[in-house]
């Protein structure tokens, strides 16, 4: 598979501030790719380097072959965006505005109406056509953003936290539909900082904070390295911590790990027989949980600011 | 790019970033069209709310210079005031229309609603988004003339104001001048950071030109200075030439100001596509 994204030193500086601080990654055609970090990582500002928006400061960017410097209306022409930001025309209905967007791209007439239809049927919305936007849902929304961003046929579709704000059935049903898109052959760039988003959609991803990549790769992967199988996750009395740290002083010793995040503590690598034992111990079991590591844990590893220990 | 998904249309051919740059500025494209549609589509969908204003305007100065207060202003000659006033109505309301349209209009598509940054994902370039603009508020205000137009029109039995069938050339008069008042409020615009420091174009430089124009009072019982000043505005040549179309005597100082107005929509033009890509792209 070739790369449809070719990022190599990416670099963006607004004045004393630098968004994204020489960053190299790469999209593989017809993949869900993922870009994780917290608020103020960088990634709408890389969202926005690759949509041609906002000019590089410094670096290399190639999209579908094409240099964002040079080629950013052809680029453009070949790519679908749906914003972080609701910004739907709301004096229009749900229909014109897809037929005011259509124009940009010079896709009018038949074509217009034909792709239109798809794209409102394909997001569950044939029956709004005639809505005005002020009537929809913010789940409606997000789904007529992603019809719209469908007009010009494109090759990739670029999401920016497409689902931050809405309620769990609505995130579901934007989740299957970008599924669907995905089966369909496009390749999709989506931001977030829900893990339950990105291991629900993303095949590859990378870890981004303050500008930089933390790392990279597929999330099974990334979680076996980082968390390993299983994680205790602990939330305990002040009088408790000493108690259970001294009970885990074995477990350490042959390659466990514990990490403080916030009030919550985090062991790694441990065994049942460990985990049974802070059970025993502290006064609330349900305070207490082992289970499967997830893609958050590898978040809060590279992004939390926790006392590894 | 060999793709069957993206066969019709077939895909944009390659161009450079920035095509005919010139001095900073990409000349604008087809898509200013695509932009302005956009406006045009949104005007229509609210015309019932969007018409009254600029019918209601010139109603409300005519009928009360006309049935009144007029009769207090005393002209040197026989004209009356309201038939001084029109060719000034004719002008400064359009701008109005168009100025508002450039700042408040403009700024909400800005920071408010999103829109630009909605078209900027598209092939469309900043200067088209910006021009498209441009050519919406100068449309507004052709919107406006012809009301003003019509108005007129149904007043001039009783009042004279139409003298020759001249009024007309007031359209691509207008055009050119609202060209030139929507560039500088959008120049204007672009280094706006709150909607209330919108208001201050209108109070320091809209209004004050209003007054000194020569569109409400005439130019020559003003001292010196002030005809000086009343050159430097764009609003007073526009007057100037609007007066000889609707009396139906055109003179050759009209040219003159004509050559004024294009020369300095011109610049007016390219500097504010300059000044609002500074600000759209970052």
């Amino acid at each position: 598979m070739a790369a449809i994204i070719e990022a190599r030193g990416l670099r963006k500086q607004y004045g004393d501030l630098t968004a994204v601080d020489g960053i190299d990654f790469d999209v593989e055609e017809g993949e869900v790719f993922g870009i994780l970090g917290p608020n103020g990582a960088g990634k709408t500002t890389t969202i926005r380097m690759i949509t041609c928006v906002t000019p590089l400061t410094a670096g290399r960017l190639l999209v579908d072959g094409l240099d964002v410097n040079q080629d950013d209306r052809a680029i453009k022409s070949r790519l679908g965006i749906v914003p972080q930001d609701d910004n739907l025309d709301e004096d229009l209905s749900v229909r014109r505005n897809l037929e005011v967007y259509a124009r940009y791209y010079d896709v009018t007439g038949e074509l217009a109406r034909q792709r239109i239809d798809e794209g409102l049927d394909l997001m569950q919305l044939g029956d709004k056509s005639g809505e005005r936007i002020q009537a929809l849902s913010g789940g409606m929304k997000r789904r007529l953003i992603v019809a719209r961003a469908l007009v010009n046929d494109p090759r990739m579709m670029v999401l920016d936290e497409p689902t931050t704000g809405l309620d769990p059935q609505a995130r579901h049903l934007v989740w299957r539909k970008l599924r669907l898109l995905r089966e369909r052959g496009v390749t999709i760039v989506l931001t977030t900082h829900y893990m339950d988003e990105a291991e629900q959609l993303c095949e590859r991803l990378v870890v981004m904070d303050q500008g930089r990549i933390l790392d990279g790769g597929r999330p099974r992967d990334l979680i076996a390295k980082y968390a390993g199988e299983n994680v205790l996750q602990m939330h305990l009395m002040d009088d408790e911590q000493a108690m259970v740290r001294s009970l885990l002083a074995p477990a350490l010793e042959r390659g466990g790990r514990v990490e403080q995040i916030e009030d919550v503590l985090y062991g790694y690598d441990l065994t049942r027989e460990d985990a049974d034992g802070v059970e025993h111990a502290v006064a609330d079991p349900y305070r207490v949980d082992f289970r499967r590591a997830h893609l958050e844990d590898v978040f809060l590893i590279l992004t939390g600011r926790g006392l590894v220990e | 790019m060999a793709n069957a998904k993206t066969a019709a249309p077939a895909p944009e051919p390659a161009r450079r970033n920035g095509e005919l740059p010139l001095l900073g500025v990409a000349l604008p494209g087809r898509r200013t069209y695509r932009v302005w549609q956009r406006h045009r589509d949104v005007f229509f969908q609210l015309w019932r709310a969007e018409l009254f204003p600029p019918i209601l305007e010139p109603v409300i100065v005519f009928l009360a210079f006309g049935l009144g207060l007029g009769t207090y202003v005393e002209l040197t000659g026989d004209q009356d005031y309201i038939e001084f006033l029109a060719p000034g109505v004719l002008v400064i309301f359009p701008m109005f229309a168009a100025t508002f349209e450039a700042l408040w209009g403009a700024y909400f598509r800005l920071e408010r609603s999103g829109t630009y940054a909605a078209i900027l994902a598209t092939p469309a370039r900043p200067e088209e988004i910006i021009a498209g603009d441009i050519l919406w508020a100068a449309t507004r205000m052709q919107i406006s003339t012809i009301l003003i137009l019509v108005v007129m029109a149904v007043f001039t039995p009783s009042w004279g104001l139409i003298d020759s069938p001249l009024v007309i050339l007031v359209l691509p008069l207008n055009l050119l001048a609202g060209l030139l008042f929507s560039s500088l409020a959008m120049a204007y615009t672009s280094r706006v950071r709150s909607i209330s420091q919108l208001s201050y174009f209108f109070s320091l430089a809209v209004v004050p030109m209003f007054w000194i124009s020569g569109g409400f009072f005439p130019l020559d019982d003003l001292p010196g200075w002030a005809q000086v000043l009343a050159w430097l505005t764009p609003v007073f040549h526009a007057i100037e030439i609007n007066r000889g179309l609707v009396t139906g005597h055109p003179q050759w100082i009209d040219l003159v100001h004509l050559v004024i107005i294009i020369a300095a929509a011109l610049p007016a033009f390219w500097f504010s596509l300059w000044a609002m890509r500074r600000r759209l792209v970052t």
